[in-house]
């Protein structure tokens, strides 16, 4: 075991090296997709003023307003662009050292990864999450705070960053046929940003459809988390969503172990 | 102007080559596009099977704003996207050297290298919209010819704020963030502006203002309402943003150092 740790450590460091140089790029970065989030809050505010009701699809408006920036938080929490270097990498053809080295392709990711993500969320958990949580308790007819809610909510996020990076994992092999991954990401974010959640809560949906995404992996992503916190599941549903989210992962994880060994025998490095 | 559009030619011709050397890649990443937009539309179409008029305006209205919005930004993203370049690495690896080598206006080069296709997913959306909605709006020949010359000068606006912030690369060596979060605020754009609370409405008019790139023209045609602000205002803003761009570009360019090697 600590050898194994020793063996990786190095690239956590890496990856917090190369996120810090990039820090300030990162929060002009972060603070131009805010804008997208306050768009969203400026529209629903709107909504429940030229509405009558008080709440829509079981959502009141201080409700809506947790679930629009905790949303936007939570896929900063589980974002995961593993994928969007392996094509670079197959392109300009260094993915083959990361093949010769003597560790696994998908850990040596993963562990990049966790390094930038380290820094990236603890820039942005103050002032989002902080955010979040100062609204919660000083605004009105705002859900009450709640531990055991909170708890679901990190726990159901984590598994959700992992379903998040394996997805990527897989989806990324996708390179190794197209060689450019630049159209299917546009594709993939445009669906999953959809499909997850994200742009709209999926209670608003008609019932037929919202089935059919509750039960698709990226429902799991965001909309999962996001829920329980908002304490709008019962016993029973936050057992069963809990259990979905642990089912994709497992999925995902194997899936991403057959397509690697079908994908390494289609890899052609051009140029060298 | 003959020369002009003859190297533009050259330019956007060498440029799909490129493109088309990923042929699968490029046009999954078209249907991307146009998908995105056609999710943005749903998410419309939930609004208002909320509310039959939001702040007043009806789905059909909105749909002609969102429209409009997405023309000048398509025709931006269309020639002029190699701005982003720019701030991104050109500047700061050195490779902006090509541009002073050559025997055209600099800016000139950046602006004319590209020809992103893909922007065709925007335009092609946008179109389809204002067809659609543009029962809403009674046309008149006067409505029309102003409709075709508010285009280029709200495309000026998207145009004129890359420019401005990707020339700060020239001191900053890096600024295609600062591009990014400037140009994140043409989301604003695409809604009414009396949602928004009063700095934001002042920010998207007068500052970055996006809000004439598409709501303030979109509801003059709407409405036929204050020609003198939503029209005339969106000249003015776009000559005046224009020329202080190329000012800062030019002052840009003259303390533009390459990179050692």
């Amino acid at each position: 075991m600590t050898n194994f740790l020793r063996k990786y450590r190095p690239f956590v460091s890496a990856g917090i090296e190369e996120a810090i140089v990039y820090r300030a790029n990162f929060l002009l970065f972060a603070l131009g997709n805010t804008l997208g989030a306050f768009v969203t809050y400026f529209l629903w505010k709107a909504v429940f003023q030229s509405s009558t009701n008080s709440s829509l699809s079981g959502f009141t408006f201080p409700e809506m307003v947790l679930y629009i920036f905790l949303s936007f938080f939570t896929g900063i929490l589980t974002s995961s662009d593993g994928s969007s270097s392996v094509g670079d990498e197959v392109k300009d053809g260094s993915i083959a050292m990361r093949i010769l080295k003597p560790i696994s392709f998908t850990a040596n990711y993963f562990y990049e990864e966790i390094g930038s993500k380290l820094i990236d969320v603890g820039v942005l958990a103050v002032p989002l999450f902080g955010g979040i949580l100062i609204y919660q308790i000083v605004g009105t007819g705002t859900p009450v705070l709640n531990l055991g809610n909170l708890l679901l909510y990190f726990f159901s996020a984590t598994v959700a960053y992992l379903i998040n990076f394996y997805f990527n994992i897989c989806f990324s092999f996708t390179a190794f046929f197209f060689r450019n991954l630049w159209g299917s990401n546009v594709l993939k974010n445009a669906l999953v940003i959809f499909m997850s959640g994200s742009l709209v809560p999926l209670a608003f949906f008609p019932p037929v459809l919202q089935n059919v995404l509750k039960v698709l992996p990226f429902s799991s992503l965001l909309y999962t988390p996001v829920m329980l916190y908002l304490g709008k599941y019962s016993m029973q549903q936050t057992i069963s969503v809990l259990l979905l989210q642990i089912f994709w992962l497992i999925f995902f994880i194997f899936l991403a172990k057959i397509i690697w060994h079908f994908a390494i025998k289609h890899l052609s490095i051009q140029g060298g | 102007m003959r020369r002009v559009l003859h190297l533009e030619k050259i330019f956007i011709s060498q440029y799909l080559k490129q493109t088309m050397e990923y042929k699968a890649d490029f046009i999954v990443g078209v249907l991307g596009v146009l998908l995105n937009q056609v999710l943005n539309l749903i998410f419309l179409q939930v609004i208002f099977s909320q509310v039959p008029k939001l702040a007043g305006w009806s789905l059909q209205q909105i749909v002609f704003i969102y429209g409009f919005a997405l023309i000048p930004k398509g025709l931006d993203h269309l020639f002029f996207d190699n701005l982003w370049i720019v701030g991104q690495k050109l500047v700061r690896k050195g490779e902006f050297d090509k541009y002073l080598t050559r025997p055209i206006n600099p800016l000139f080069h950046v602006l004319v290298e590209t020809f992103q296709v893909d922007a065709f997913g925007e335009l092609l959306v946008g179109v389809i919209l204002l067809v659609m909605s543009s029962a809403t709006v009674h046309w008149t020949l006067l409505k029309v010819i102003l409709f075709i010359v508010s285009i280029p000068f709200a495309t000026a606006i998207y145009t004129a704020l890359k420019i401005g912030t990707s020339a700060a690369a020239f001191w900053m060596k890096k600024s295609n963030t600062i591009t990014y979060l400037f140009y994140m605020f043409n989301d604003f754009a695409k809604y009414p502006v009396s949602i928004f609370n009063h700095l934001i409405r002042w920010i998207i008019s007068f500052v970055i203002p996006f809000a004439f790139t598409a709501f303030y023209p979109a509801s003059y045609f709407l409405t036929g309402k204050n020609v003198l602000f939503n029209l005339g205002g969106l000249v003015v803003i776009s000559v005046v943003f224009l020329f202080i761009s190329i000012k800062i570009w030019n002052k840009g360019i003259s303390s533009y150092e390459s990179a050692g090697s």
